[in-house]
């Protein structure tokens, strides 16, 4: 098939074995690629009981068909396996370079299976592939580890690195993956899961073409594309103010979470903390994935002060706000040196910023004292402390070590007044958009399969009127602090938003083209017969196999809720006093996605979806 | 008596909103990146025969002017939105956003795109004012 290179490379690091698999091209025409394809391959393969730290767990790196493609916005790739932090369906994608790069060594994907004996990296150059000893790179942080292989191998060409630092080797349980410095698979601790297997690093070179199906009518896409994605007025906004954009109108709307999740409005942190702030401060200069007109990303540099940083990636509008309104930290030094030390230590900002979060509350409540935090003082908006504690978590040191666990088992520790103060779904701390604002992402966070998620789907962009897909079945407009309509609003959120990770597609990119221009990218790329509704298809199909995998993994509908923190009224802001009707959300969804009673899709559903191994294995 | 939009009169009172407005003066009190234009796209079957434009010279709080310019002068304004008719009577209804009409595409922004999302709140205040007028659309 064009668009694939038809080779996965599946590792096992127990004996240090490779060979080349491929998945049936029914599954690449059902599930496309990603983390559809992975969750597939999960399914077929792998024990969904597994310890997520075991040898038995698998880490899987995919990539889409789009990927490496100069199509825009086709740089990502998805890591996917069983999660460390929520024992559930983990998942993360990412854009940078290392995607394309794999592809262009002839490579789709890579399963790793078991765990080395000692630590390993592996190296990929075209078709001489191999496993290296990592001994001496093991304790390197991701900044000094990717200058040193990209050196080390870079003669010719540039490398491009996907690499954990020493929170991946100390299994925190947010451990991120890496990739080139200034990009990351965040979510979901993939970055402890290939730290449990003693995998440091994988470092690519390749040569090979991408062979599209139909040359011609492609290149005319693509240029139309190229340019829809360059014009659009959100990639305008993200091109000069990075996803940070999103920081000052948020705080108008009530998207923002402040101070835990407790208060509703703070415009002096947004004017602190937002894209115009960052950008007159401290960008030096944007910076782009691979084939991408939008260059969201920011490069930046404090010249001076406590928080001092050398020029680097910069925070995106997630980590402006864990390290900046949730913890009420109004100095945006202090984030980006915050941001320097996860990226460095491999730590997802969201998990780690919210749990700090959780944390500084049970400070203020008597519920751990500085006697638990070696003298730490977490006293609101201390940035200082904040540093201290990182080095903490990512070294798993004294309170480091049960923070590094997430918000949800620490506070298990502490007793049940610290459960009511974290903010997580299925043990997923929740990103920085208040479903107080916008009722659908409250029903998204419930039912998003790997926990509170702003990504498996399209809320976010099209229930806060940045796009819309009427073509798809969208209306124009939604407003927020309604649940009604949210469920079937979300349920096309999901449908035409979970295949953007299986084609690995970038969601900004996405946002401004047309839901028919996405079906056209894959039919002129591979060669399928394939228009919107088979995207829609593909994505119904996608999302009742991951459902089904997380029941596997145990999920029920106990675990579709919303923390009580979500629940309680602000009082102020624009969400004042809106909060998600869950009951209503929950039963119209479970409708229409046809959820039996104990959150598990329907036999006949699963058959009407092509699932009849999945119906099988759930219900018998 | 309803004024037509857009018309003269209709933009005077707009001028006359903005500066009764306590949330405006204060959403807008460091607003000193000069005159906001707004234009209207031609409409000849309700009378709009080529396009308009409206010129806001918004300065720390104040509308010091307000007038109907040609939409070319329009365009010489360090901020300029343009949309349908369509599109602006949404606005005045409060049907439509102006920022997630510019995000949809409903509306089109020449100007520095920091500036702008840095005076959201000064944005709805000034919509919150069109509401106050008591407004004649032409196609109803």
């Amino acid at each position: 098939m064009a668009g694939y290179q038809n080779r996965i490379l599946e590792v096992d690091l127990s004996i240090s074995q490779m060979n080349i698999i491929d998945v049936p091209v029914e599954d690449k025409r059902r599930f496309i690629g990603g983390s559809g394809v992975a969750a597939k391959l999960f399914l077929d393969r792998f024990n969904p009981k597994v310890d997520p730290l075991s040898p038995d767990n698998p880490l899987i790196v995919m990539n889409g068909p789009l990927t490496g493609t100069t199509l825009p916005g086709t740089s990502r790739f998805a890591v996917c396996g069983k999660s460390p932090l929520t024992g559930i369906w983990g998942e993360g994608t990412c854009g940078g370079n290392f995607g394309p790069e794999l592809k262009f060594a002839g490579i789709d994907g890579i399963i790793f299976k078991g765990v080395s004996p000692t630590p390993v990296y592996l190296s990929i150059e075209d078709d001489e592939i191999e496993l290296r000893d990592a001994s001496e790179l093991w304790g390197m942080d991701n900044y000094i580890l990717t200058d040193f292989l990209k050196q080390r191998h870079g003669k010719d060409k540039n490398p491009k690195v996907l690499s954990i630092g020493p929170a991946g080797e100390n299994l925190v349980k947010f451990a991120a993956i890496c990739n080139d410095k200034g990009d990351f698979i965040g979510r979901t601790g993939m970055g402890a899961v290939m730290g449990s297997k003693r995998l440091k690093a994988v470092v690519v070179k390749g040569t090979k073409k991408v062979e599209v199906s139909h040359p011609e009518e492609y290149a005319a896409l693509r240029k139309l594309l190229i340019t829809k994605s360059r014009e659009a007025m959100v990639a305008q906004s993200f091109r000069s103010m990075g996803t940070d954009a999103g920081m000052d109108l948020g705080m108008m709307t009530g998207d923002v979470p402040i101070k835990n999740w407790m208060i509703g409005e703070d415009l002096e942190l947004s004017a602190n903390l937002g894209g115009p702030a960052m950008t007159e401060r401290y960008l030096t200069r944007n910076h782009a994935c691979s084939f991408c007109p939008i260059a969201c990303k920011r490069i930046v540099k404090v010249d001076d002060g406590p928080f001092k940083t050398e020029e680097g990636p910069g925070p995106e509008y997630e980590t402006c706000c864990t390290f900046g309104t949730l913890i009420m930290n109004n100095d945006l030094a202090g984030v980006i040196k915050a941001n320097e030390w996860c990226n460095r230590y491999g730590m997802d900002t969201i998990s780690c910023g919210a749990t700090i979060a959780f944390a500084m509350e049970a400070f203020e409540k008597g519920l751990i004292t500085r006697k638990d935090t070696d003298g730490i003082d977490l006293t609101w908006g201390n940035m200082t402390g904040v540093i201290e504690l990182l080095h903490k978590i990512a070294k798993q040191e004294g309170i480091g070590a049960v923070l590094s666990e997430g918000s949800r088992k620490a506070a298990k520790r502490l007793g049940k007044e610290a459960e009511e103060l974290t903010v997580e779904v299925k043990g997923l701390e929740a990103p920085m958009h208040d479903p107080r604002g916008f009722h659908g992402m409250g029903l998204a966070y419930m039912m998003s399969i790997r926990g509170a998620c702003h990504l498996m789907h399209l809320s976010l962009g099209v229930e806060q009127g940045i796009t819309t897909y009427p073509e798809a079945g969208f209306q124009e407009n939604y407003t927020g602090q309604t649940s009604e309509g949210k469920a079937e609003m979300i349920k096309l959120c999901e449908d035409l938003g979970l295949p953007f990770n299986s084609l690995a597609i970038c969601e900004f990119v996405a946002w401004t083209l047309s839901a028919n221009e996405l079906a056209e990218m894959v039919r002129l790329t591979t060669g399928f017969d394939f228009r919107l509704k088979n995207l829609l298809a593909c994505g119904e199909r996608t999302w009742l196999l991951k459902r089904g995998l997380g029941n596997m993994m145990g999920i029920s509908a106990k675990d579709d809720r919303l923390p009580k923190r979500i629940l309680t009224p602000l009082k102020d802001g624009a969400a004042a006093g809106s909060v998600p009707d869950v009951e209503k959300l929950l039963r119209e969804y479970y409708e229409i996605r046809g959820l039996d009673e104990e959150g598990k899709p329907k036999r006949e559903v699963l058959i009407k979806a092509g699932l009849e191994d999945l119906a099988e294995k759930l219900h018998g | 008596m309803a004024l037509s939009f857009p018309s003269i009169e209709w933009v005077e009172e707009f001028k006359r909103q903005i500066n009764s407005s306590e949330g405006y003066k204060k959403a807008g009190a460091t607003w000193t990146a000069g005159v906001v234009a707004l234009v209207t796209s031609a409409k000849p079957e309700i009378g709009i025969k080529e396009d308009v434009g409206i010129w806001l010279d918004l300065h720390q709080g104040v509308c010091r002017d307000a007038k109907i310019v040609t939409a070319e002068d329009a365009q010489k304004a360090p901020f300029c939105i343009t949309g349908d008719y369509a599109r602006w009577k949404q606005v005045i209804k409060k049907e439509l956003e102006p920022v997630k009409g510019m995000m949809q595409g409903k509306l089109k922004l020449k100007g520095d795109l920091p500036t702008i999302v840095r005076y959201v709140k000064a944005s709805q205040e000034l919509v919150e004012c069109t509401t106050r007028i008591d407004t004649k659309f032409l196609d109803e």
